[in-house]
C-alpha cells in the first residue's frame, strides 16, 4: 500500500461499491502505454514477456498507488491472431501494417479459432500476465485488461477507412464481421473474467469523431450490449471507454449496460454527470496530452482539482482517471503529481476549496 | 391487363426523351455536384461522361460540378450533419468523376496563375491516415496541388519533397503521441536549411493542439479537415 494512503485499492473499491467511507477518492489513471517507462524497459521488452508486462504494472502501482492495474490485450489482438501484420518498433506501440482481410468477399476464409488462447501466443501471454498480477498483488489491488470492443476489433481485421465506407456501401458484410468478432470476444473475455479480471472495453473506432450517432446505434450498440450481458452472466465487471468526442452517444453507451463509464477529455464531465451520473460511476478525464504530457505540475494539479470538483457529487460516484491511455512520452514524474493532486484534493471529506 | 409492358413503354419513352432533350450546362453541373454531395459514387463517372459528351468545358465540370459538391459536403461536415464516413464516400464520387474529366482538362492553364503546392503525409512511426486523407482531399478541392507521401513517412522526405517541387506548405499528421516529436524535427530541419519562412508547416491529428503547435514553432494547427483549408489558404496567402 502507498505510504500516504490508509486503504488498499481493493478496500477502497469495495467501500466505493458499498457506498461506505473511503480515505480518498479512487484514482485509475490508464497507465498502459507508459508502464514500461516506469519499469525502465523498452516497449518491445515489455510486450515480449508476460512477467515484464505484469512487473510493469506492479512497478506503476508501487510507485503511484493507483487503484487499478491494467494488462494490455489491446486493440489489435483479434486481427493479429487472424493474420493481420504488425510492425515491431523497438520502443513504441506497434501498429498494423497489413490487414488480413482486404476484400469483404473473403470473410469466410477467416479462421476465428485462431483467436483462442491455445492458438494465439499473444492472448496466452496476457492471460499469464494477469495471473502473475493476481498472484502477486491480487489481495491488494484489482487488475483489469484493456481490450478491444466489437467495432475496433473489426478494424483490426479490415482497414478502417474501408470499414467506414462499407458501413454505407455494404452494411451486411460489416454486420457479419461484427457478429464473428462479437462471438470471438465473448470467448476471449471469458478467459479474463475467470481469472477475476475487470474488462476495460475500449472501442476507439466507434468514436463520435468518426461515426455518427445512428451508425453507433446500428453497428456498435447491439454488439456491445450483447458483450455486456455476457460479461455479467459470467459474473464479470466492465468499464467502457470510447475515445474522442462521445457527447452525443453517451446515453447509448450507458444503455449497453457497462458497470462504469470512462470518458475522454473531449467530453465535458459535468455534462456526462448530468446525463448518466444517476445510472453508473463515471471515470475521467484529465487530458493525457495537453495536461499530463505537456503541462506543468501546477497544470496537473489544476486539472485534477477541476475534475474532482465536477465529478465528486455524481450520484453513482466518480473516479479520477485520465481521459485516455497515458503514453510513454508522458514524463513519469507527472503521474506522481497527478496522484499527489488526487491525495490533496480527493481526501475525504472533500474540501470545497 | 399486364402492367409490365406499360412500364416498359413509359421507361423507354422517358429514357428517349431525356436523352434527346439536352440538359443545360447548369443542369449537368448540378448533377455532377449532386453526385458528389449525395454520395452517388457509382453514378459520378456516368454523370461526368454525360457532361463531357454534351461538349462543355472540363474545367467547369471539375470546379463548378465535382468540387462544388465536395465543398457542400465539407460544409455539412462542419455543421455535423455529415461525418467522416460520408466525406469518404463523397470523395470517392469526386475522384470517379475526376478520372473522366481529367483527360479533357486544358494542359496549359493560365500561365500567370500561382500554383500552390503542398506536401502532406503521416509522420514516421504512425500508420493512421484517415485524417491525413481527408485533409488532402479538402485541400485538393480547394485548389492546392497535393503531393501525398502517404503514411509512416521518413521525416527527411517531407523536406526533400518540398524542395523538389518548390512547395509552400507541408502538412504533418499523427494520431500517436509517440510520433509527435517527428513534427518538431521537420520544423527544425526546415530551420536548418533556411527554409522556415518559405515553407509553412501545418500540423494536425488526435493528440495535437494549438499549444503543441506553438511549442514546436509550427505555423499552424487545424482541428479538422475543414479548418485545415481555411488555415492553409491563410498560410500561403491564397485568395
Amino acid at each position: 500500500m502507498h505510504e500516504q494512503d490508509q486503504m488498499t485499492p481493493n478496500e477502497r473499491l469495495q467501500a466505493f461499491i458499498k457506498g461506505e467511507k473511503m480515505d480518498r477518492i479512487l484514482a485509475m489513471p490508464i497507465l498502459v502505454s507508459i508502464s514500461h517507462r516506469v519499469a525502465g524497459i523498452t516497449h518491445r521488452e515489455k510486450r515480449a514477456s508476460a512477467e515484464l508486462q505484469a512487473q510493469s504494472q506492479i512497478d506503476c502501482y508501487k510507485r503511484y498507488g493507483n487503484d487499478l492495474m491494467i494488462i494490455e490485450y489491446g486493440l489489435h489482438g483479434v486481427g493479429t491472431a487472424l493474420g493481420s501484420e504488425m510492425n515491431d518498433p523497438e520502443d513504441s506501440l506497434p501498429a498494423i501494417v497489413h490487414h488480413v482481410l482486404q476484400d469483404l468477399k473473403d470473410i469466410d476464409q477467416l479462421d476465428f479459432d485462431k483467436t483462442k488462447k491455445e492458438n494465439d501466443p499473444w492472448f496466452a501471454k496476457t492471460l499469464e500476465a494477469c495471473e502473475i498480477c493476481q498472484e502477486k498483488m491480487g489481495r491488494e489491488i484489482p487488475t483489469g485488461v484493456l481490450i478491444t470492443g466489437p467495432f475496433t476489433a473489426v478494424s483490426s481485421i479490415y482497414p478502417t477507412e474501408n470499414l467506414l465506407r462499407a458501413t454505407r456501401k455494404d452494411p451486411a458484410s460489416i454486420h457479419r464481421l461484427l457478429r464473428l468478432c462479437t462471438d470471438a470476444l465473448k470467448d476471449i473475455y471469458k478467459e479474463y473474467i475467470q481469472r477475476g479480471i475487470i474488462i476495460v472495453m475500449c472501442d476507439p473506432i466507434a468514436s463520435g469523431t468518426l461515426l455518427r450517432k445512428s451508425q453507433y446505434i446500428e453497428f456498435v450498440k447491439p454488439y456491445a450490449t450483447e458483450l455486456m450481458n455476457h460479461i455479467h452472466e459470467l459474473g464479470g465487471m466492465c468499464c467502457y471507454h470510447i475515445c474522442g468526442n462521445t457527447t452525443k452517444i453517451v446515453m447509448d453507451m450507458v444503455d449497453t449496460g457497462p458497470d462504469m463509464l470512462s470518458i475522454d477529455n473531449l467530453v465535458d464531465l459535468e455534462y456526462v454527470k448530468g446525463q448518466v451520473g444517476k445510472r453508473l460511476p463515471i471515470l475521467g478525464n484529465v487530458p493525457p496530452v495537453d495536461v499530463l504530457m505537456l503541462g506543468s505540475r501546477s497544470d496537473i494539479f489544476e486539472s485534477v482539482k477541476t475534475c474532482i470538483l465536477k465529478g465528486k457529487d455524481s450520484p453513482k460516484g466518480y473516479i479520477v482517471a485520465s481521459g485516455c491511455d497515458i503514453t510513454q512520452n508522458v514524463p513519469v514524474e507527472n503521474i506522481d503529481y497527478m496522484m499527489e493532486a488526487v491525495r490533496k484534493y480527493g481526501r475525504y471529506p472533500i474540501d470545497e476549496n | 391487363m399486364d402492367a409490365t409492358p406499360l412500364m416498359k413503354i413509359n421507361r423507354n419513352n422517358l429514357e428517349g426523351k431525356v436523352k434527346d432533350m439536352a440538359k443545360s450546362k447548369e443542369e449537368l453541373l448540378q448533377q455532377l455536384s449532386d453526385c458528389v454531395f449525395e454520395m452517388e459514387d457509382e453514378n459520378a463517372a456516368d454523370a461526368a461522361k454525360e457532361y463531357i459528351d454534351a461538349g462543355y468545358e472540363a474545367l467547369d465540370g471539375v470546379l463548378k460540378g465535382l468540387v462544388d459538391g465536395m465543398n457542400r459536403a465539407g460544409q455539412m461536415y462542419e455543421e455535423e450533419e455529415y461525418f467522416v464516413t460520408d466525406l469518404l464516400v463523397c470523395s470517392d464520387a469526386m475522384y470517379n468523376g475526376l478520372e473522366v474529366l481529367r483527360p479533357h482538362l486544358p494542359l496549359d492553364q493560365d500561365a500567370d496563375a500561382v500554383n500552390y503546392k503542398c506536401v502532406i503525409g503521416v509522420v514516421e512511426g504512425d500508420t493512421h491516415d484517415i485524417g491525413k486523407n481527408l485533409v488532402r482531399i479538402m485541400l485538393e478541392t480547394a485548389g492546392f496541388e497535393m503531393y501525398d507521401l502517404g503514411r509512416d513517412v521518413s521525416l527527411i522526405s517531407f523536406v526533400e519533397k518540398a524542395k523538389e517541387v518548390d512547395a509552400q506548405l507541408i502538412c504533418l499528421s499523427t494520431l500517436m503521441t509517440t510520433t509527435m516529436p517527428g513534427m518538431k524535427e521537420v520544423v527544425e530541419m526546415l530551420e536548418k536549411e533556411g527554409l522556415k519562412d518559405k515553407v509553412k508547416v501545418m500540423i494536425g491529428g488526435g493528440p495535437i493542439s494549438q499549444a503543441y503547435c506553438d511549442q514546436i514553432n509550427a505555423d499552424g494547427y487545424a482541428v479538422n479537415a475543414i479548418g485545415a483549408v481555411t488555415l492553409a489558404k491563410e498560410l500561403v496567402g491564397m485568395a
